[in-house]
C-alpha cells in the first residue's frame, strides 16, 4: 500500500513534463484542425471534410503508408540474413560489422541524403557503373522515383532493423539450431521455423521504428523523392509555412500521427499475437 | 524549504536574465538561417557595435515564421526588425505588423536607387531571376522562357513550383510568354502537362542546385544568389537574362509594430545599408546585390550596374498571395504520379 503511493509520486514529475510538453501541445494542434478559417476564429470541422473527401489528399495518405510498408520490406529483406551471418561471426568480426552497421548512425541524414543524389544521379556512381558495363545505352531515371528512394530509405533506415534484430538474435541458444540440423532440418527449414518465429520480437521493434521514420522521412522523401511524390510531411510544411493555411496543416499533422500510430499499433498487436502463438 | 527558495530565486533570475540582455544598447533581428544568419553576423553586427555600440542578437527565422511568431506575439514584439521577400511582406503589411520608419534617421537613404526605402520598408538586397544552364552541354542557351518547354532543353530542364518567391514569379512570366497573365494561368499548366514525361527533374527548389551541381538536370530557372555559389564551387553554369526581361524582387528589412528598441533597430538598418556593408555582402560566398549607389559591383553577380533593375520585370504580391494557395493545390495535384 505504502510503496504504490510512493511509487505514484515518484512517477509524477516525469507525469506532468510529459503531460504539460506532450498532450497538451497535442491537443493544442487538434484544437488548431478544428478551425474553419486561417485566422483561427471560427470553430469548425471543414478542413477535415476538405481532406478526407478528397481522392488526391486520401492518396497521400496511402502512399506515405505504402512507404513506410515498403521500407520495412527492404530492409527486413536484407538485414534477416545479415543478422544471421553477424551472428555466426567471430567476436572480431562481429566488432567491425557492429561498427559498420553504426556508421550510418553517426552522419547526419541530410548528409546521408545528399550522398544518395551523388550515387543515384544521372551521372551518378550507378549510372556510370551500367553505361560503363553497357547494361544500358542511356542513364536509368532512379533520383526522383519511388525506387531510388526506397532504395535510400533503406540504407538510412537500416540500423533500426538490425539492431533490434541482432540484440535479439544474439540471445537465442545455439543448441536449438543444432537441434533442428539434428532433426533432420536443412538450413532454409531451420531459418524459417527456428530463427524466424524467434526473432520475430527483434524484428517487430525494428520495423515499427523503419515504419515510423519512413513514413515521416521530410528530407529524404522531397529530395530524393523529388516534387513529383506528395507525402504527407511535406504537404504539412506547405501547408503551414508556404500557404499559412494551419488549420489544413493541423488536419494533416494529425493525420499523419494516427496513421502512423495505427500502423504501429497493428505491428505491436502482430507482436503479441506471435509470442502467445 | 531552503531549497524550494535557491529553487524559485533561481527560476526568478532565469526569467529576469532576459531583460539584462536586452538593456540599452541592444537589439534583436529575425534573419533568416543559412547564408543571411552568417553574413550578417560576420559582416553586419561588428559594424553596428563599432559605429553605433550596439549589440545585435538575431532569431533565425524564415519569413513565414517571422510573421507567425509576431502575429501569435499579439503586440509584445518578440523582435525588432524583420527581413522579408515580397510576398510575406505583403502579408504582413496587411495585417498591420509593421512600424513605420522615419527616413531622416537613415543617412544612407539618398544613396540608394529611387523607391527602395519606403514609409514602412527599406529594401537591403535585390534578387534577379532568370535561366541557368551548362555553358559546356548547351553553346547555344535557351534565350526565352518558351525556348524551356522545346527541345532539347526540356528534356534537361528542372522544374520547381510555387513554393518560392523565385520559383513563383519564373511561373508567372512563362504563363505569360505563352499568352497568359496573374489572373490567367492556365497556359502554363498546360505546357507543364505536356512537359512532364519529358523534364530531367521536378525538385523541391531546394534540391536544385545539388541536382545541377550532380549532372541531374542543365538548365533550372533560379535567381543569381544561386548562380554565383554554384559558379564558386566550380560548376559549369553561367546566368543568362530571358528575352522577355530578367525578373527582380526585394529584400526588405521592417521594423516590428511595438518593436521595443526602435531607434537601434533604425541604425541596425542604416548600417546594413551602409557602403561598407554592401560591399561585403556581395562578395562570394553571399553574393548578394548591393542596393547602394556607391559599391562598385563585383563581376560575378551577373548585372552591370543598378540601373539594369529598374528594366526589369516586378510583382505585385498583394495580387499573388491570394491566388497562390490554389496554384500550389493545383501544381501538386498536376504534376504527382
Amino acid at each position: 500500500m505504502r510503496t504504490a503511493a510512493v511509487d505514484w509520486r515518484l512517477a509524477a514529475p516525469l507525469g506532468i513534463v510529459y503531460l504539460a510538453l506532450f498532450a497538451a501541445p497535442l491537443l493544442l494542434l487538434l484544437g488548431i484542425s478544428l478551425h474553419s478559417d486561417q485566422d483561427l476564429q471560427q470553430w469548425g470541422v471543414d478542413n477535415w471534410v476538405k481532406f478526407w473527401s478528397d481522392a488526391f489528399y486520401r492518396g497521400v495518405v496511402w502512399d506515405t503508408l505504402r512507404l513506410g510498408l515498403a521500407a520495412v520490406l527492404a530492409t527486413s529483406l536484407f538485414a534477416w540474413p545479415l543478422a544471421v551471418f553477424f551472428c555466426a561471426s567471430s567476436a572480431r568480426t562481429q566488432k567491425i560489422l557492429l561498427f559498420i552497421i553504426l556508421l550510418p548512425l553517426l552522419t547526419s541524414v541530410v548528409i546521408r541524403t545528399f550522398a544518395w543524389i551523388v550515387i543515384l544521379a544521372r551521372e551518378g556512381l550507378i549510372n556510370q557503373a551500367v553505361l560503363a558495363l553497357g547494361l544500358s545505352a542511356t542513364p536509368l531515371r532512379l533520383l526522383q522515383t519511388e525506387t531510388g528512394l526506397i532504395l535510400a530509405l533503406m540504407q538510412i533506415e537500416m540500423p533500426l532493423m538490425l539492431l533490434p534484430l541482432i540484440s535479439v538474435m544474439r540471445g537465442l541458444d545455439p543448441n536449438l539450431l543444432d537441434a533442428s540440423r539434428a532433426l533432420g532440418a536443412g538450413h532454409w527449414r531451420s531459418f524459417f521455423r527456428v530463427i524466424l518465429p524467434l526473432s520475430l520480437p527483434g524484428w517487430i521493434a525494428g520495423a515499427t521504428l523503419v515504419f515510423a521514420s519512413a513514413c515521416t522521412a521530410f528530407i529524404s522523401q522531397s529530395v530524393i523523392g523529388g516534387a513529383r511524390l506528395v507525402y504527407l510531411p511535406s504537404l504539412i510544411w506547405q501547408q503551414a509555412m508556404v500557404v499559412y493555411d494551419w488549420p489544413f496543416a493541423a488536419v494533416c499533422s494529425v493525420t499523419l500521427l494516427f496513421t502512423v500510430l495505427a500502423g504501429v499499433m497493428m505491428l505491436n498487436w502482430l507482436g503479441r499475437y506471435a509470442r502467445t502463438d | 524549504m531552503a531549497s524550494r527558495r535557491l529553487f524559485l530565486a533561481g527560476m526568478a533570475g532565469a526569467l529576469a536574465a532576459p531583460s539584462i540582455a536586452r538593456a540599452s544598447g541592444s537589439m534583436t533581428a529575425a534573419i533568416y538561417p543559412g547564408t543571411w544568419d552568417e553574413a550578417y553576423r560576420e559582416i553586419v553586427a561588428p559594424l553596428l557595435r563599432q559605429r553605433h555600440n550596439v549589440g545585435v542578437s538575431f532569431d533565425p527565422l524564415f519569413a513565414v515564421d517571422q510573421v507567425a511568431k509576431v502575429r501569435a506575439a499579439r503586440g509584445v514584439s518578440p523582435f525588432d526588425c524583420f527581413v522579408l521577400d515580397p510576398g510575406p511582406a505583403a502579408a504582413a503589411r496587411q495585417a498591420g505588423l509593421f512600424e513605420p520608419i522615419d527616413r531622416r534617421l537613415i543617412s544612407n537613404a539618398a544613396k540608394l536607387p529611387d523607391g527602395m526605402l519606403t514609409a514602412d520598408a527599406a529594401t537591403v538586397n535585390v534578387q534577379v531571376v532568370g535561366i541557368c544552364y551548362n555553358p559546356k552541354k548547351f553553346p547555344e542557351p535557351p534565350k526565352s522562357w518558351t525556348d524551356l518547354f522545346r527541345s532539347p532543353y526540356v528534356e534537361r530542364l528542372g522544374l520547381t513550383g510555387f513554393q518560392t518567391t523565385f520559383g513563383t514569379v519564373s511561373l508567372i512570366e512563362m504563363a505569360k510568354a505563352f499568352g497568359g497573365s496573374v489572373d490567367n494561368i492556365e497556359p502554363i499548366f498546360a505546357k507543364l502537362r505536356e512537359a512532364l514525361p519529358k523534364v530531367a527533374a521536378v525538385a523541391t527548389p531546394a534540391a536544385l542546385p545539388g541536382l545541377f551541381q550532380q549532372g541531374q538536370i542543365d538548365i533550372m530557372y533560379t535567381n543569381t544568389n544561386n548562380a554565383a555559389t554554384l559558379k564558386a564551387r566550380g560548376v559549369d553554369i553561367a546566368f543568362i537574362a530571358p528575352t522577355e526581361g530578367a525578373i527582380t524582387f526585394a529584400t526588405t528589412l521592417h521594423i516590428v509594430k511595438g518593436a521595443e528598441n526602435k531607434a537601434n533597430a533604425h541604425r541596425y538598418i542604416d548600417v546594413a545599408l551602409s557602403a561598407e556593408a554592401q560591399s561585403k555582402l556581395q562578395l562570394s560566398p553571399y553574393n548578394m546585390i548591393p542596393v547602394n549607389k556607391d559599391v562598385q559591383l563585383t563581376p560575378n553577380l551577373d548585372i552591370k550596374s543598378l540601373d539594369e533593375l529598374s528594366k526589369m520585370v516586378t510583382h505585385d504580391w498583394s495580387v499573388i498571395n491570394p491566388r497562390r494557395a490554389a496554384w500550389i493545390d493545383r501544381f501538386n495535384r498536376e504534376i504527382t504520379k
